[in-house]
């Protein structure tokens, strides 16, 4: 066995540009999930029976599925079904904002509604309309509640993207397993990759920290 | 003197269960009501119907004229007539009580920040509070928060004061204090209705005590004639185990 460590400085830029696409695509879906999973989460906290059902509907479906299988359907089944055609990154985009808006919705309704009905009651017994209630009281302290799970999810998110490999999307995974095809060189890549990955949620991680202790949970 | 809050044969059933039977009741601008009653009597609901935090069944409920069935605006309305003190305080905990009470006059009564800011420090100075308007609930005991929350509840200038067993989730010695405020509101003429278990309050300040049972008004007196003489067995029962 000969291990050769410096093989990997060369694949530096491969694998860096391979960092670049992966936290590209997890950014982007994870502000489209974390926006459509508030929605989704507050329609099942405040909305009526039937945005409730929808909303429900929603996230057993995607919950209920892996999320290769979610990929796969979006970019080989959509087209067949309604002759929509998406490029594999857009598509690794979406299912990012599909999937995790899913996650993102439980974990905004369970914030939601771990605030006490109290304080509920008090914002409505001033007069204040339910909006301003939601938006004034029970949103600042719910966000508080919000911030570990929500950190949990963007770290799943960004590992998840490493499964788009199955649609051909140059993110990190794919590049290293494209240097490894030509060099074989397995232990020297994937440590480099699961290197750069962990340097990825590491970063994510003391940056959730930071803000963990600058918000106090009330 | 007018009613400011009626009961007109108001019911509330929570499903099968009926919490208020067609009660009649017309409280009038100045009084102190102080509601006593076993607990499932119905005082607490009593109390929670006039601001529209339970919605009443059947009947009608006018405050200040204004039916409780108006839909949410006249509820609103009704809302900043009547402001409530509840047993758990419920303070919002990312403000400090400053912010607690000018809240509801800046986003209710529409004041200015300036304005409201004034106003909340001169509320809490009239609770006693004026040098902690800069701290949190959780930096204050059981008994300042309560105060902060009277002043909140004052605040958005109700003509009508709704207490929820405000005193019932503190220590002894910080019941008083509360009271305290409680007295001094009644002294200038505020309409209260009051839901407690303190008896000494209810003979030196309330005006009118009601007892409560099965969700029917039983008694309807001055507490002064009826906590030493109970005129039946189940208030007297009752008494001797508060």
């Amino acid at each position: 066995m000969n291990i050769d460590w410096s093989i990997v400085i060369g694949f530096l830029p491969a694998l860096l540009n391979g960092a670049k696409i992966t936290l590209y695509i997890t950014v982007t879906g994870l502000i489209g999930g974390i926006a459509l999973g508030a929605v989704i989460g507050l329609m099942r906290a405040y909305g009526g029976y039937i945005l409730n059902t929808l909303a429900f509907i929603y996230v057993e479906i995607i919950r209920g599925t892996p999320i290769v299988v979610q990929v796969m359907f979006l970019y080989f089944a959509l087209p067949v079904l309604v002759d929509i055609r998406i490029d594999p990154m857009t598509t690794a985009i979406l299912a990012i904002v599909i999937n995790a808006g899913a996650y993102v919705a439980e974990i905004v309704r369970g914030a939601v509604l771990s605030i006490s009905k109290g304080l509920t009651e008090a914002g409505r017994a001033i007069g204040l309309p339910r909006w301003k209630v939601v938006v004034y009281i029970v949103g600042p302290l719910a966000f508080r509640r919000l911030i570990p799970p929500l950190g949990n999810q963007c770290i799943v998110s960004l590992k998840d993207t490493s499964l788009f490999i199955v649609i051909g999307v140059g993110e990190l995974t794919r590049t290293g397993q494209e240097i490894m095809a030509a060099n074989f060189r397995a232990v020297e890549i994937w440590t480099a990759v699961a290197v750069f990955y962990l340097i990825m949620t590491g970063t994510l991680s003391l940056l959730l920290r930071i803000i963990e202790k600058r918000m106090r949970i009330l | 003197m007018s009613a400011i809050i009626e009961f007109k044969n108001v019911s509330k059933h929570f499903g099968q269960l009926k919490v208020l039977d067609k009660v009649d009741l017309d409280i009038n601008r100045g009084e102190v009501v102080v509601l006593i009653g076993p607990s499932g009597s119905g005082k607490s609901t009593l109390l929670r119907c006039i601001n529209g935090l339970e919605m009443i069944t059947s009947g009608d409920l006018l405050v200040d004229g204004m039916s409780v069935k108006g839909g949410n605006k006249t509820l609103r309305e009704i809302r900043q007539e009547a402001g409530m003190v509840f047993q758990q305080f419920n303070l919002f905990p990312q403000m400090t009580a400053l912010e607690n009470v000018a809240f509801g006059q800046r986003h209710v009564r529409k004041m200015g920040r300036k304005a409201a800011d004034n106003s909340a420090q001169e509320l809490l100075e009239k609770v006693g509070l004026g040098d902690k308007s800069k701290h949190y609930p959780h930096e204050l005991s059981g008994g300042q928060q309560q105060r902060v929350a009277i002043a909140r509840a004052l605040a958005i200038k109700p003509k009508v004061m709704l207490f929820d067993e405000p005193t019932s989730a503190l220590d002894p010695e910080l019941k008083q204090e509360v009271l305290n405020v409680m007295q001094k509101l009644a002294e200038e003429q505020m309409t209260m209705v009051v839901v407690t278990h303190e008896m000494s309050f209810a003979k030196q300040v309330g005006t009118r005590l009601i007892f409560m049972e099965h969700g029917k008004i039983a008694v309807d007196a001055n507490p002064v004639d009826v906590i030493d003489n109970p005129p039946n067995d189940r208030m007297k029962d009752f008494l001797r185990h508060v």
